[in-house]
């Protein structure tokens, strides 16, 4: 039999409020994070509008910036987005532009992010063919002399899968050996069309009163499916067990939300949709401990209340690692390989599996063993004894 | 478990494999994608049902007012109450009879109140404010529609949404250029009443109707219509709103009257009781509109609803005698399609505003990019745990591993079969549910070795891991469906598509991880001789 653990005897209780301690100053910690700092709120819970812009060559996003605050945008959020050689900008805006006008101001950027040699093309009638599509592509090549319009279609048809698998389209070169080309085509695409300096990868805006309602349906379903837990512990348990189990989730999203504000990650759908994975992945693993501490509370005979749970930690041990341990590979995996888009949700999974694992251990079941110590000890009046 | 039984719950697995696999083959076909994977616009519109309530306050405000004055009643004023109520001030004590009847004439669907002091509350009930509400989406969710295929998009998605239905959600597969179809989307509606181009020698202009197709109508035409004619299309819609015929008018290209020119519609009934609608335009285009059905008596006349790209006849009233600037169209309207008519008449004259609140665009490149990257983290995370589980539990381990992999199987096939969309964040469902469903194995498979560590059989260590383990499961996967509730009620989009995953990922992981598995052993410990060692 092949064993990361063997047999554990280990006394986790003797411990319990140096965890709690340490919880609950981690717990301080990431309250005062939220508190001084809150959280980069993305555009789906403040409004506004962003995109994502690939360039041929190397941006300078202080020219980006300058181009932006010159055509009126404000100070719009410019940044790199992935390895620097992809040359991908993330920009952000609010929902105003300086003039007071709202809206989706996209094509208000693109046009400040023109170059005047791109402008000048643009207006002389040339087709920029990193911003337009297949059909207008199509129409602009039937006219070319030397092609039919078969042999048209079939060029635009492979202009476009290349751009659609390069996003954009660096020089003429690269053309060369698509399907369709000829020194005929080519030539014509070098003087009837142009290659504009980046293309639009993807553009969202957000009103703001959709903002405003997505951020407060965000903080109810928490708040429900924390309710949610707590009932059907209750339920299938004991009220006290519930609670234990909250605290435990509580404490997870609270230091996961302190960790994710220190690293300025944004807040987003996917994000919160990752918290609430957290919770149900968090209160598995409470379950799976509280449900062996209640088999054997059954067969406990005249064992203390707290050797009952070190020895159902001790018992569940080996699996919480391997499940902890295998789920937390394949978020690191989902963190390192799955692209931008899906980083900061798994972010908040690959911290939530450690601290979500750590809780079920040193803070369910402690905060369980406590109060069920304090009611005893009411019970006898005062009287110091383990249940 | 008797052996004997095993063969049905092979075939109940063997049966449940096919299935899947013949839903999810080919894959790139069977599994929708979201926008954010294959690329395309999403545009979410919040239909202003406000401007639509005002609207009708403010109109049955000034006709109110027009009526008695009309009547020769004196009042000192008409006032707003309220979101949606009015009072008539200072009546003439002496004609609250006659009051009572215009009232009741006019906004006879409201409750009436006599408040005393010669003023009267009319109060637009509920029923009322709903019924506008809802013809102000309607109509709205129409003309888009109408839109939308003249866009000539695949599969494009327009449907209702928000807890009122006030919003619109559109959806445009492989659609990048977006401020394109947001000029056509926002393009207001515009109210024209336009003359007919009768096809030469018509002589029952009055019945007249117009073909059914294109080339019917060039037909009647001789092949070529007049210079000044347009073609404009008529849906007629049957009860349960399916198209049943479509009418394609010959009409003048230079409007008779438009949109602004009509001061008011409604329904009224003619000196028989049937519903008609009467409608007041304003006096200029009274002008215009006398001289026009001057021409046009026993003739047809269109009336127009649209923006500037996509225009539909709504009516095609025939002109009786000369209208100016004011004129009833009747045409045995059920009371509802005159009070649906009027409504249109007077939300085309002022469209309901409608605002995009929402829009992403995702080109092509990028959703390509993260569907490779998802599905390389995805395929790194499951081969991970696959080689983790058989090293680890050896011959059991490959047990797991065919539970896993048929719980892949049976995601995509459910979500095959119910037509579930794969999100980016559904890929990451995707992902979770692996390292999830791994760990009903996993403590299937401790409890196993627990008790074999007790000194029990085979045979008994087996039932008694699969027995305990199976509450615990049903545990955790209950308080995880908790919150993936939560998530899909939350869900908008792409996050609906992950608690979707999720969901359907934990229900399969129960059939994989406590069924299937469970037969596996069965397979190997249900042959009647006894088993001394198990390797796990």
């Amino acid at each position: 039999m092949f064993q990361i653990l063997k047999q554990t005897n280990i006394d986790f209780m003797s411990r319990r409020k140096v965890y709690l301690a340490f919880s609950g100053l981690l717990m301080i910690i990431s309250l005062a994070m939220l508190g001084v700092k809150w959280l980069n709120m993305g555009i789906e819970f403040t409004g506004g509008t962003e995109m994502q812009v690939k360039y041929v060559a190397s941006p300078d996003l202080s020219d980006i910036r300058t181009a932006l605050k010159g055509a009126g945008l404000g100070n719009p959020v410019v940044t790199t987005i992935g390895d620097t050689d992809l040359h991908e900008v993330y920009i952000r805006l609010g929902v105003k532009a300086e003039d007071g006008k709202e809206g989706d101001l996209t094509s208000r950027v693109m046009g400040a992010l023109h170059t005047t040699a791109d402008k000048a093309n643009h207006d002389s009638g040339m087709v920029n063919l990193n911003e337009t599509n297949q059909e207008a592509l199509q129409l602009k090549l039937r006219a070319a002399p030397l092609l039919t319009d078969d042999e048209a279609d079939a060029l635009a048809a492979s202009i476009s899968v290349y751009r659609r698998e390069n996003a954009v389209i660096g020089s003429y070169e690269e053309l060369d050996g698509l399907a369709g080309m000829t020194p005929g085509a080519m030539e014509y695409l070098r003087n009837q069309m142009f290659i504009g300096q980046f293309a639009l990868r993807s553009q969202s805006f957000i009103g703001p009163a959709i903002g405003a309602e997505l951020l407060e349906k965000a903080m109810w379903a928490v708040l429900g499916s924390l309710a949610g837990v707590l009932l059907y512990i209750g339920i299938r348990f004991q009220f006290q067990w519930g609670v234990a189990a909250l605290a435990a989730l509580f404490h997870d999203t609270v230091i996961t939300l302190g960790l994710f504000s220190l690293f300025n990650q944004q807040m987003s759908l996917p994000v919160v949709a990752a918290f609430l994975t957290l919770i149900g992945y968090s209160v598995n693993d409470t379950v799976v401990v509280f449900d062996r501490i209640r088999e054997n509370l059954r067969l406990r005979g005249n064992q203390k209340l707290v050797d009952v749970v070190n020895k159902s930690l001790n018992q569940t041990l080996s699996r919480t690692v391997i499940t902890s341990g295998s789920t937390w590979f394949v978020v690191v995996g989902l963190w390192i390989l799955g692209g931008e888009a899906l980083r900061p949700f798994a972010f908040v999974l690959t911290i939530g599996v450690i601290v979500g694992t750590y809780s079920s251990i040193c803070i369910a079941s402690p905060v369980l063993v406590m109060w069920r110590e304090a009611i005893l000890r009411k019970k006898v009046g005062g009287g110091a004894r383990n249940s | 478990m008797s052996g004997s039984k095993l063969p049905l719950k092979f075939a109940i697995i063997a049966a449940v494999i096919v299935l899947a696999a013949w839903y999810v083959y080919p894959p790139g076909e069977n599994i929708n994608l979201g926008l954010d994977l294959r690329g395309g616009a999403h545009i979410l519109m919040q239909v202003d049902t406000d401007s639509a309530l005002n609207y009708e306050m403010e109109l049955t405000q000034s006709r109110i007012g027009q009526a008695l004055k009309d009547e020769g009643i004196t009042y000192d004023a008409i006032v707003p109450k309220g979101t949606s109520g009015l009072e008539l001030r200072g009546a003439d004590p002496t004609r609250e009879e006659d009051i009572r009847e215009l009232l009741q004439d006019y906004v006879g669907g409201w409750d009436l109140s006599n408040l005393g002091n010669a003023s009267y509350s009319m109060v637009m009930p509920t029923s009322v404010r709903n019924y506008i509400t809802t013809a102000a989406i309607e109509t709205t969710l129409s003309t888009l529609r109408n839109r939308v295929d003249g866009l000539g998009v695949r599969e494009p998605i327009i449907q209702k949404q928000g807890l009122q239905g006030d919003r619109i959600l559109i959806q445009l597969p492989g659609v990048e250029d977006i401020s394109q179809v947001k000029d056509i989307l926002q393009d207001p509606a515009v109210l024209e009443w336009k003359e007919v181009t009768y096809p030469p020698g018509t002589v029952d202009t009055g019945t007249w109707l117009a073909p059914q197709s294109m080339e019917g109508l060039l037909a009647v035409f001789g092949g070529t219509l007049p210079a000044d004619t347009e073609v404009f299309e008529q849906v007629i819609l049957s009860e349960d709103g399916t198209v049943t015929t479509r009418l394609f008018w010959p009409l003048k290209r230079v409007s008779v009257v438009v949109g602004n020119d009509l001061k008011n519609a409604r329904r009224g009934n003619d000196q028989w009781g049937d519903a008609n609608i009467s409608f007041e335009l304003s006096q200029d285009a009274g002008r215009r509109f006398g001289v026009a059905t001057k021409e046009n008596v026993g003739r047809k006349m269109a009336i127009v609803l649209g923006g500037t790209r996509s225009k539909e006849v709504i009516s095609a009233p025939v002109i009786r005698s000369q209208i100016f600037d004011q004129g009833v169209i009747e045409g045995g309207f059920s009371i509802q399609d005159a009070e649906n008519l009027a409504l249109k008449l007077r939300s085309g004259s002022l469209p309901t505003q409608v605002d995009i609140i929402e829009e992403r665009t995702v080109g092509p490149s990028l959703g390509l990019d993260s569907i490779k990257a998802g599905v390389m983290a995805a395929l790194i995370g499951f081969i991970g745990v696959l080689i983790f589980m058989v090293i680890y539990y050896r011959f059991s381990g490959i047990n797991a591993v065919v539970a896993l992999t048929l719980n892949l199987l049976l995601v995509l096939g459910m979500m095959a079969a119910i037509g579930a969309t794969l999100t980016l964040p559904g890929i990451a469902g995707l992902v979770l549910v692996v390292g999830m469903a791994v760990d009903s194995n996993v403590l299937i498979f401790e409890r196993i070795r627990e008790e074999l560590r007790l000194g029990k059989t085979v045979r008994s260590a087996v039932d008694q891991g699969f027995g305990r383990a199976f509450l615990t499961i049903i545990d955790c996967n209950i308080t995880t469906l908790v919150a993936a509730f939560f998530l899909f009620s939350y869900g908008t989009g792409p996050v609906k598509g992950f608690a979707v995953t999720l969901t359907i990922g934990l229900a399969a992981s129960l059939f994989t991880a406590v069924f299937v598995s469970r037969q596996l052993f069965e397979l190997v410990l249900g042959r009647g001789h006894r088993v001394e060692k198990l390797s796990i």
